[in-house]
């Protein structure tokens, strides 16, 4: 007899018809599919790594006109660091085709507790990409329609809301969905610089105007010290967040997956650095200005669309569509993987089972939901400004590609095929570099922020371990020892009875049925009378079973039920109690009407060692 | 006793189990009594002993039908078993009775059968 009730079909309409777990085959991505879908996070920090390095010099610093000239020195480091992370994240593709996640790597190759490390630093890595990247495609939208900034926060809230439904649908990683943002989003980055570079060299575009609080900004003596352009640098290297996706698909590239793979990585890699560097260059002749507070609304981008099309043209609106497109698929990226790293984390023990779960749409559906959590909160606490969370970001995002290079080295070293000293060359340089800035991170941006993750790691570590350790309690108890046999026990039955009627009576017919070697009808009165009108019942329909009354001096049903089972429960040692609940069901709109002292006594029975709980249900249509 | 109460006294207070409240009633109402508490029963010596009845248990053993009481006194149960009878009168919930007889261990209760009974008032004032 098929049910439906209300709620589901409510979850139907948002989340549409369950699909089959045969359904779920991955089909195979082309390169100029999984450019997109892999590479649109990487791609996306473009939209924000600049600015970044800008809000340093000029907010925080206070260095003026300065700002710019460290612009193009830093971008270049930066670029160095893409190409060193690049060139080791190849050697992963090749090294594990099957998919190699930092947490993959780590464990197999360094231990747990590495593994454990760059668990816990990818997921909050993928929070933080889905707050960063909603944050940069609201502000991306904002500085399109000024008029939006008051409502940055519900903006956010709003798309990540969106996309926890759209992925609890199951979007995955359609290419249909992906493909198109991603390359406008280029073609116009491209544009943009090639144009913008154009004007300037050829037609002498001057710098951007600037007025109130941007002129005051620029205006400013400071001077450039190792901190700030350290801290400034750390902003910038954002830039390559997203990286690593490639390594961790390479399962979905078509045959051959490896070398596919990589070819894909090295686009990614030239598009990311020529737009990042070129950018750069075009900021430092435009100077567009940015502060840390969001009190300029434009996003750089933004300025230098405007600046470099001459005014807000169609060029301009494009521009900014395609970024906030391509950030909310960056955003969309994490809602992919998040879930995934959390149920391969579940499936070792170190995260409750829970997150193993797919739901109707093969989605592992409660990954998506807190993710979603988390982005809120994290989103509504820093005000939906990318800035004030970028911080927190790199840590993770460095932590991770240095245990993913650390691994690396010692699976070269144990395996040891072709040249595998050169590669362990490789991998050692990427390791020590990103070691070295997430070092630099940690240190200069403790205080902004950094010392969150650096607190929170060590937390979800001592989480995992924990979950970890009770799950292996309760599977190390549970295993059954050789010849082992379910000890015989003495089976005591309790009906638990209020008056007679249909349900009573069908409880303790089924209670016979159970055949226990003890069978007890146990009632709590409140007068005497009661007592009385009871025995009358229970000999008109000529229940041949102990009847036990007890009476409730304090008006409470739980406590005499409970203390009465405990007393039952003490005449045998080894015995096992049954405690039958007769209960109605109605429907949804009247179940609350009834019932509600059996689940009292249902969850205080719960945690009783030895006791069974059987409602038997008399449905009441 | 101490005069001053910390949080923790207030609290012991309020937390006391419904169970010990019962307990320190009944033994305050049987107090003037006299009679042996239940705790301090041995099985097989003679004594009167008295209580509230707590649970009133009817069994329609093949016919031959018992009806079994627990009555309580403050300081433990003790089973009162009237064999034959479904009903005894003037045994009811919430009635205080003495009774009188050798009580018998049976697992760890202290039961005696058919005894020598007499019910008290049922209020004292």
């Amino acid at each position: 007899m098929a049910t439906k009730s209300g709620s589901s079909g409510l979850k139907r309409f948002f989340i549409g018809n369950p699909i089959a777990t045969s359904e779920d085959h991955h089909q195979r991505i082309s390169k100029k599919v999984a450019l997109p879908v892999f590479a649109s996070d990487a791609i996306s920090s473009t939209a924000y790594a600049t600015e970044e390095i800008l809000i340093v010099f000029l907010s925080l610093a206070g260095v003026g006109a300065v700002a710019y000239s460290q612009l193009v020195p830093i971008s270049l480091i930066v670029v160095a660091l893409l190409i060193i992370v690049v060139t080791s994240y190849r050697q992963t593709i090749f090294a594990y085709p099957s998919g190699g996640g930092s947490y993959v790597v780590s464990k197999e190759n360094l231990g747990e507790y590495p593994g454990l490390v760059a668990g816990a630093s990818l997921l909050i890595d993928y929070v933080l990409t889905v707050c960063v990247s909603v944050a940069g495609g609201t502000a991306a939208i904002i500085s399109a329609f000024n008029g939006l900034a008051p409502y940055r926060v519900q903006i956010c809230v709003g798309f990540v809301l969106i996309m926890m439904l759209a992925n609890l649908r199951g979007l995955k990683e359609s290419a249909m969905l992906f493909a198109p943002p991603t390359y406008i989003y280029v073609a116009s980055l491209i544009t943009l610089i090639v144009v913008g570079l154009y004007r300037v060299f050829v037609q002498g575009l001057p710098p951007i105007e600037h007025t109130g609080e941007a002129k005051h900004l620029l205006e400013m003596q400071g001077s450039v010290t190792l901190f700030y352009f350290l801290k400034a640098f750390s902003s910038g290297a954002v830039a390559l967040t997203g990286v690593e996706a490639v390594s961790n698909g390479v399962p979905a590239f078509k045959k051959p997956e490896s070398k596919n793979a990589s070819i894909t990585l090295i686009w990614m890699a030239v598009i990311l650095g020529g737009c990042f560097f070129g950018l750069s260059v075009l900021a430092q002749h435009l100077e567009p200005v940015k502060d840390h507070e969001g009190i300029i609304a434009n996003t750089v981008l933004a300025q230098l669309a405007e600046q470099v099309y001459g005014g807000r043209n169609i060029f301009f609106f494009i521009t900014q569509f395609a970024t906030f497109a391509i950030l909310i698929l960056a955003a969309n990226t994490a809602y992919a993987d998040f879930p995934r790293l959390m149920s391969i984390i579940a499936k070792d023990n170190y995260l409750p089972r829970q997150f193993m779960n797919r739901g109707d749409r093969l989605v592992f559906s409660n990954g998506v939901i807190f993710l979603s959590a988390a982005s809120i909160g994290l989103l509504v606490a820093f005000g939906g400004l990318i800035n004030a969370l970028i911080p927190l970001y790199a840590v993770g995002v460095f932590t991770g590609f240095t245990l993913s290079q650390s691994g690396m080295c010692v699976h070269h070293f144990k395996h040891r095929e072709g040249s595998w000293r050169a590669h362990i060359a490789i991998n050692g340089v990427g390791a020590v570099t990103t070691m070295f800035v997430a070092g630099i991170v940690v240190t200069v941006k403790f205080v902004d922020g950094a010392w969150i993750p650096a607190v929170l790691i060590p937390t979800m570590m001592i989480g995992f371990k924990g979950v970890h350790r009770h799950y292996t309690r309760v599977r190390g108890f549970l295993a059954p020892t050789e010849g082992y046999k379910a000890p015989f026990r003495t089976h005591t039955v309790v009906v638990l009875v209020g008056s007679v009627n249909q349900g009573v009576l069908q409880a303790v017919r089924y209670a016979q049925s159970l055949r226990p070697d003890r069978l007890v009808a146990l009632s709590v009165i409140e007068s005497p009378e009661d007592r009385k009108r009871l025995t009358d019942e229970w000999d008109k329909y000529g229940l041949n079973i102990e009847l036990d009354t007890i009476v409730s001096e304090y008006r409470d049903l739980t406590e005499p039920i409970l203390n009465r089972i405990n007393e039952i429960d003490d005449l045998d040692n080894d015995d096992l109690i049954t405690v039958i609940i007769p209960e109605f069901v109605t429907s949804i709109r009247s179940q609350w009407l009834h019932n509600q002292s059996a689940l009292a006594i249902k969850a205080r029975l719960l945690f009783r060692p030895n006791t069974v709980v059987t409602s038997v249900p008399i449905v009441i249509p | 006793m101490k005069v001053v109460m910390g949080i923790k006294d207030v609290l012991k207070i309020s937390a006391k189990p419904v169970r010990e409240i019962d307990a320190e009633r009944l033994v305050d109402r049987f107090a003037k009594l006299r009679l042996n508490p239940i705790s301090e029963l041995e099985a097989r010596d003679r004594t009167k002993v008295c209580g509230e009845v707590k649970r009133m248990t009817i069994k329609p053993r093949s016919g031959i039908p018992s009806m079994e009481i627990v009555i309580n006194d403050g300081t433990g149960d003790a089973t009162v078993i009237f064999s034959g009878r479904r009903h005894v009168a003037g045994i009811e919930h919430g009635h205080c009775i003495v009774v009188e007889g050798v009580a018998f261990a049976d697992g760890n209760r202290l039961v005696f059968l058919n005894p020598a009974y007499s019910l008290l008032p049922m209020s004292e004032d």
